[in-house]
């Protein structure tokens, strides 16, 4: 079969530079344009930092918890097919097709304190909204589809019958979940875990709503950077883009290697 | 270690799949469960290794009703189509699996798991990988495996289904002298009536969830119980409206026998099939041997006679008047 | 334990998703299904409701297209940095939409270096969307593209066909479910979008507001039912599209085989 001509090629990388590359080599062409100096002292601005402490802590808990909810659904969903569980699995991908202020104007229904919920939870002396439960709420919403997209074909196409096997070898089903199962779908796992993280410290829109955006206290970084950018401290702005970006890269080169070790699994890629 | 089958009934949904099955296997002999596609085979093979609950009956391992009893707990080795491979983990790692899962001391576990490889002639691939053997490796490494925790009852579902001609028949003879030498008792399924007749002591014929016969490969191929048995066990082709074996009939000069046309000569090698119509043009086949093809050199618009060969006519004539009973 | 599970899930959703929802759908029709049609139907919710549906169809098409070039490309050819591409694909998907959107307003705004500027424009708009929404249609067409064999085509190639006839005729229609998929999902995407697209937009209400921000202003200043019912004119919108792709997809794969 021919290959494609080089035209066409020329297109494609024309195309995927311009539109994908040059944004991120300009964010950090920018930050680096004023020099190192004036970099570490925006480093330093409090109100980002406290932005940046707020976002690891709601990474801190809403990974984990996703994660463990991630891979219970998929192997409840994988390996039980019912109604139940088709039900469950459409459920979960719900938050891939719902703009996220969107999500973060549900949660005010919800939990506000006008909400449905409001009056109960602040007699239970609790906050939810302009709070840390509140962002790890929507940064759960926005990304708990995430991990199971990346599992469950992985386990419906690799079977139980390792499983089954194990079990005749006298294996119980903790030691079978974490010796064979975890072990088949590790890099599935790290794909989807890497996404996750990236959409946890990425959300804007519905975090946006949600928090208030009270600065040094509700802030996350994404706020912290639009909340720059509005105050036309365009540089500090850029400062927080590029500690994103470089997390982006760190999760793209995760993306990558786990897509190719997929592949030389099986043959084909999973995205 | 014998294993007592009662009465096992099993529906996935409303499918009947096992019908009141019952069976005796007796210990340290290699019973080949046998039947087409859907018959109930595989899943009267899961139900006693309890990777399967069936929704009646009892299943009795050595005497020990393990019917309410965990796959895990059952000391059963067992052997998937697919092999089953645990892809993540070395050669090694798969066939100690077992061991390791009952704290077996290192050394120990080394031991038995060399020993175990030479048994299988993998010992060079101890530190491969699954995806790195070719499928018959896959398959020893698995029955070495599933060996390893020396189980009581070895359970084999359509082992060599997915292997070429070739692998498959070594790889035949192989097992049934390993299973000989071990003593261990066998149950494999397959779907191949040569393959259960070459290395089974005993078959065990299903059909839709029914159990049609049992007993060794030649009574059951010499006294079928019924139609299908005798349908599925061998080659059949009709003479006179009786079903009869091709290799029951001859062909002879045309006076001896009934006259018939060749229409076809098909040569596989060792055999050699002679199709012919009779004056009606209804077909048969008749099936020589390589020496006796060369020898007749039949060719097609032959006109030759056909006769069934005496001493088998005496046993199909016994067959039509009175058939043995079903074995259960 | 695995009962205990199946509560624990059933309440994490519940709490996560199913009520909010619930919550959204009450709240839109709080005020009767006139005050909802009333809603939507204003001047200012129909603009943008109108500029979102345009960017997020031309951005959704023109990914199609290049998104289908770019995963032939990924897949079928060779060269120096296909890895890379291939990585630099998940950007959009990695990267938060926030730096997306102030990125490209500063690129192609009123400080452009290139002295571009789309900002409060559909055009900028649809940039944005199409940053965001490649790697949908590269990623739904490469697995596909990747267990094709060539037979298909090598047959119709030796019966005489060109290579442009054997890609529409014999490639094409394979690839078509997926493809549709996957810009199904971009639109679905796209109509939502908000982080990356605000900045560019300008936000002016009438002229160039997408449906987010609008929605997004209704809340912070407390009209949250007229919120709940754009919102929920839009989620039907997603949910149609989502539905009609889906469908003429198996369609598609049946009318196949």
């Amino acid at each position: 079969m021919r290959r494609p001509s080089r035209l066409l090629r020329f297109v494609v990388l024309a195309y995927v530079t311009a539109l994908v590359g040059l944004p991120l080599g300009f964010v950090f062409q920018r930050v680096l344009a004023r020099g190192l100096g004036s970099l570490w002292a925006a480093l330093g601005d409090p109100q980002m930092d406290a932005a940046i402490l707020l976002t690891v802590k709601v990474a801190l808990i809403a990974v984990p918890l996703n994660v463990v909810f991630g891979v219970g659904a998929s192997l409840w969903i994988a390996r039980h097919p019912s109604r139940a569980t088709r039900a469950l699995d459409a459920v979960i991908d719900v938050p891939l097709a719902v703009s996220p202020i969107i999500i973060g104007l549900i949660l005010e229904l919800a939990y506000a304190q006008g909400g449905w919920f409001g009056s109960t939870i602040a007699r239970l002396g609790w906050r939810v909204m302009f709070s840390l439960p509140g962002i790890v709420l929507a940064s759960v919403f926005v990304s708990l589809p995430l991990v199971s997209r990346q599992v469950i074909p992985l386990l419906r196409e690799i079977g139980d019958h390792q499983e089954q096997t194990a079990a005749t070898l006298g294996a119980g089903p903790v030691r079978i979940f974490f010796t064979i199962t975890l072990r088949a779908i590790t890099w599935a796992l790290a794909y989807g875990v890497s996404l996750t993280m990236a959409r946890v410290i990425g959300e804007y829109g519905a975090v946006l709503i949600v928090s208030g955006n009270i600065a040094l206290v509700t802030q996350t970084l994404t706020l912290n950077i639009g909340g720059n950018f509005e105050n036309f401290n365009a540089y500090q702005g850029f400062v927080g883009a590029s500690l994103l970006a470089s997390a982006s890269i760190a999760v793209l080169v995760v993306l990558s290697v786990a897509r190719h070790r997929e592949r030389r699994r099986h043959g084909h890629l999973t995205a | 270690m014998g294993i007592s089958l009662h009465n096992i009934t099993k529906r996935f949904g409303p499918d009947l799949v096992l019908d009141d099955v019952s069976d005796e296997v007796p210990s340290g002999t290699l019973t080949a469960l046998l039947g087409p596609s859907g018959s109930g085979k595989s899943t009267l093979l899961r139900v006693v290794a309890g990777l399967e609950a069936s929704d009646a009956g009892h299943v009795v391992l050595g005497g020990r009703d393990v019917t309410n009893v965990p796959a895990r707990e059952r000391r059963i080795g067992f052997c998937f189509q697919d092999y089953a491979p645990f892809f993540q983990m070395t050669v090694f790692d798969n066939v100690a699996y077992g061991l390791r899962v009952r704290k077996t001391p290192k050394a120990q576990i080394r031991r038995e798991v060399d020993d175990l490889l030479s048994l299988v002639r993998l010992e060079s691939f101890a530190d491969r990988y699954p995806r790195q053997l070719s499928g018959g490796q896959r398959q020893r490494m698995a029955l070495a495996r599933a060996l390893a925790i020396k189980p009581e009852v070895l359970l084999l579902d359509e082992p060599f289904a997915a292997l070429d001609a070739q692998v498959s028949a070594e790889l035949r003879t192989w097992v049934r002298s390993l299973q000989h030498e071990l003593g261990v008792t066998t149950i494999l399924v397959t779907h191949n009536q040569f393959e259960a007749m070459e290395i089974g002591d005993r078959l065990v014929i299903l059909n839709q969830g029914r159990v049609e016969q049992t007993g060794a490969p030649s009574v059951v191929y010499d006294h079928p119980a019924n139609d299908f048995v005798y349908a599925f066990l061998g080659p059949t082709t009709t003479w006179g409206r009786v079903p009869v074996r091709p290799h029951d009939l001859e062909l002879c000069r045309v006076d001896k026998g009934t006259a018939v046309t060749v229409t076809e000569v098909v040569r596989l090698g060792f055999e050699v099939r002679v199709v012919v119509a009779n004056a009606l043009g209804v077909p048969t086949w008749v099936q020589l041997t390589h020496d006796e093809a060369q020898r007749l050199d039949p060719r097609v618009g032959d006109v030759v006679g056909v006769r069934v060969r005496v001493a088998e006519f005496a046993a199909l004539s016994r067959h039509a008047q009175d058939r043995p009973v079903a074995g259960r | 334990m695995r009962r205990s599970f199946k509560g624990l899930a059933v309440t994490y959703l519940s709490l996560v998703v199913l009520i909010p929802f619930a919550a959204l759908v009450t709240k839109a029709f709080a005020g009767g299904p006139a005050a909802f049609f009333g809603a939507v139907t204003q001047r200012e919710s129909m603009d943008a409701l109108g500029l979102t549906l345009l960017c997020a169809l031309v951005g959704s098409a023109v990914n199609a297209v290049a998104g289908l070039a770019t995963a032939w490309v990924l897949v079928r050819d060779r060269f120096v940095g296909q890895g890379l591409l291939n990585a630099v694909i998940d950007l959009p998907f990695a990267l938060p939409t926030v730096v997306a959107g102030v990125t490209l307003y500063t690129l192609y705004g009123p400080s452009s270096p290139f002295h571009v500027n789309v900002t409060g424009t559909w055009i900028g708009v649809t940039v944005a969307i199409m940053f965001v929404t490649l790697p949908f249609t590269v990623r739904a067409v490469q697995p596909v593209l990747e267990s094709l064999t060539f037979n298909a085509e090598a047959a119709a190639s030796t019966l005489g066909a060109s290579s442009a006839h054997v890609f529409r005729t014999v490639t094409l229609p394979v690839l078509a479910p997926a493809l549709l998929t996957g810009t199904g999902l971009a639109f679905a995407r796209a109509i939502g979008e908000y982080g990356s697209v605000v900045f560019i937009s300008n936000n002016l209400p009438y002229r160039s507001q997408v449906a987010s921000s609008y929605i997004y202003s209704l809340t912070t200043s407390g009209q949250t039912r007229s919120a709940g019912a754009v919102s929920v004119a839009l989620l039907v919108i997603a949910l149609v599209v989502l539905t009609a792709c889906g469908a003429v997809s198996r369609r598609l794969t049946h009318g196949r085989r």
